[in-house]
């Protein structure tokens, strides 16, 4: 069987040796159909990107198993289309396409045998199997870079959303204010409390304004996190004023059994501000 | 180095201010707080700023030291104040403290307002 597979790699090096030209000007030609046209690759990008992988495909066939995942030629084939389609995702071209060029890519191996009447049917057969195989593996590794692309999308978006839903603001000296929108789960709290105590650090604020009327609802652990917020503020020596709590969160709050005894609330936000004022002994009132 | 571990300053008005040290020995609380409440009554002391500005995670062992030093200035008439606690050790506290503590905390001496938690 190695024997075989062995006479398969030859033929398949001869092949392309052969056909190196007439690969090359094909792969080069459907490069610049697929991405050319819309702009994700340059001429020469294109060409550089032909030439590396027919090397990196010859360099592949040489070894004695091509199919081994940890051989270097291997890896690099695969680094190679792993990067090519990040870069070609980055630039907004769409996943199925690079796909389609990969077997693109794979028939233009197939079609040159038919260039040769000295390849056995044998030979053949060895050779369809091995540029399946090697080609499935490849497709998998893209989808698995894309994939993995995809994700470090999400999570960035995810990051940067936390911290636009959560902007503290100091709108008077000594004086922040934090709307929370949205649900508190605990990762966001983390975030939330990590930045407001940093922030209260570094201003000096004496009062924090935290506005919940964009919480629509309350759990358990949600309350449990904004008391543990509030407790974590007067810790640091500022004062903690809760606004914006709806009727519903409210009932909720007190069957829930959460003790705000200890915290001081107001309806809004304008009323939390005043309070703010109050305890700085600032007053605010209209000109006479 | 001073031998007890921390400086027990008088800022005037009654109040002292208490810088702990990295020497201060936390197992030693009785020493400790004899020691701190001797000089707060010879002085008169109506207040006690206890400065955490050094102090960046405060765990259970040393919560209750400070809980036992505000409980045995309370028993005095002298109010602890813990100031300058870091976000670090107010987000650390926080996650563990179930009631109030014995001590109020400000930001530091100037402020004007000291919050009873």
């Amino acid at each position: 069987m190695a024997q075989k597979k062995n006479t398969a790699h030859h033929t398949m090096i001869e092949q392309l040796k052969l056909q190196v030209g007439n690969i090359s000007a094909a792969i080069e030609s459907q490069g610049q159909t697929v991405f050319g046209s819309s702009n994700l690759m340059s001429g020469d990008e294109i060409t550089d990107f032909s030439i590396e992988f027919l090397e990196l495909m010859v360099v592949l066939l040489d070894v004695p198993n091509p199919l081994d995942h940890d051989q270097p030629a291997f890896q690099a084939l695969q680094g190679f289309f792993g990067s090519m389609s990040k870069q070609i995702l980055v630039r907004g071209g769409k996943m199925e396409d690079f796909v389609r060029y990969m077997q693109f890519l794979q028939r233009c191996f197939i079609e040159s045998l038919k260039e040769d009447k000295n390849v056995t049917v044998e030979d053949t057969r060895g050779i369809l199997l091995l540029l399946s195989s090697v080609f499935n593996e490849l497709t998998l590794s893209v989808f698995q870079a894309y994939i993995e692309e995809k994700e470090k999308t999400i999570y960035a978006q995810q990051q940067e959303l936390r911290e636009t839903s959560t902007p503290i603001t100091e709108i008077w000296d000594g004086v922040l204010t934090l709307p929370i929108i949205g649900t508190l789960d605990s990762s966001r709290t983390m975030v939330v409390m990590e930045a407001l105590l940093n922030r209260i650090a570094a201003e000096r604020a004496s009062a924090v304004v935290m506005d919940v009327t964009g919480v629509h609802s309350v759990d358990s652990q949600v309350s449990h996190h904004m008391i543990q917020m509030v407790r974590a503020i007067q810790l640091m020596g500022a004062t903690a004023i809760l606004t914006g709590i709806r009727p519903e969160i409210a009932r909720a709050m007190t069957s829930l059994n959460i003790d705000l005894g200890n915290v001081t609330t107001r309806a809004s936000l304008s009323d939390g501000l005043k309070e703010a004022f109050k305890i700085l002994g600032i007053e605010v009132s209209a000109k006479a | 180095m001073n031998q007890y571990g921390y400086h027990l300053t008088p800022i005037g008005g009654g109040d002292f201010l208490l810088e702990p040290m990295y020497g201060l020995d936390t197992s030693k609380a009785d020493e400790l707080i004899e020691g701190i409440l001797l000089r707060l009554q010879a002085s008169k002391s109506v207040r006690l700023y206890y400065d955490l500005g050094e102090i960046t995670i405060i765990d259970p062992v040393y919560y209750t030291w400070l809980e036992l030093l505000a409980r045995a200035c309370c028993t005095m008439n002298v109010r602890m104040v813990c100031i300058h606690m870091q976000p670090t050790a107010a987000f650390a506290l926080s996650h563990f403290l179930q009631g109030d503590p014995a001590f109020e905390t400000a930001l530091d001496v100037d402020s004007r307002n000291s919050t009873v938690v």
